[in-house]
């Protein structure tokens, strides 16, 4: 199931220029499936990187606007794009000008892929 | 601040078969929306618009004509705009 995933994910990454890669994640950062090009910077790949959104999106959840769905990050020369799927963590990272929008429309694509990845990482979690 | 850009989509609707239509920017983030046309569409005009100026990418931007049994879509670029409109055949 997960080489299937990943092979989808590899896919997508080649349709939208400058999508460096695509991590499936739990929410402390911990890597479920992962798609990953050569251009990915390294440091935004690890844990204690992607586990920041954990937090943001906790906090931006109490800002009285719902719960917070997306976070975009734009650097100088990447845009992080993660989504809430608690308990699972989706981030997309991309060059600068990465067309933003079709990332975004991407979430409709893995969502179908999600729920059994979910019930996994949820029951894993309560084992622990 | 998007007056100007919600009259010019009002016009546009007010034309005959037009279904909705779609502004996007040049990062693919929906500017405009009403109608037929959804939000999340944004990128993907865009990135369609991207490609077809691959074409000849020393000519203007291309308008791109998408055809289905009913329905017709006309895309069109202007600087870091990309416009889409949706209209019946018929």
């Amino acid at each position: 199931m997960v080489d299937d995933l990943r092979k989808y994910l590899n896919h997508l990454i080649e349709k939208v220029n400058g999508l460096h890669c695509i991590l499936i994640t739990d929410r402390e950062g911990v890597p479920v499936v992962r798609s990953v090009t050569e251009k990915a910077p390294q440091l935004a790949l690890r844990p204690n990187f992607i586990s920041t959104f954990g937090m943001a999106t906790d906090q931006a959840s109490k800002l009285g606007l719902g719960r917070n769905k997306t976070i975009i990050s734009m650097y100088s020369s990447y845009q992080v794009i993660q989504m809430n799927k608690l308990p699972l963590v989706i981030t997309f990272i991309g060059s600068d000008n990465c067309n933003t929008g079709h990332i975004l429309a991407l979430e409709s694509q893995i969502e179908p892929y999600l729920q059994d990845l979910g019930t996994i990482v949820a029951e894993a979690h309560k084992d622990m | 601040m998007e007056k100007e850009l919600d009259k010019v989509v009002e016009e546009i609707m007010l034309t005959p078969k037009v279904t909705g239509c779609i502004f996007a920017d040049h990062q693919g983030l929906c500017l405009a929306a009403k109608g037929t046309a959804h939000v999340d569409s944004a990128g993907i005009l865009v990135a369609i618009s991207e490609q077809a100026c691959k074409l000849q990418p020393n000519l203007k931007p291309p308008t791109i004509y998408l055809e289905s049994d009913d329905k017709m879509c006309l895309i069109q670029r202007h600087g870091t705009i990309t416009g889409g409109i949706f209209k019946h055949k018929e």
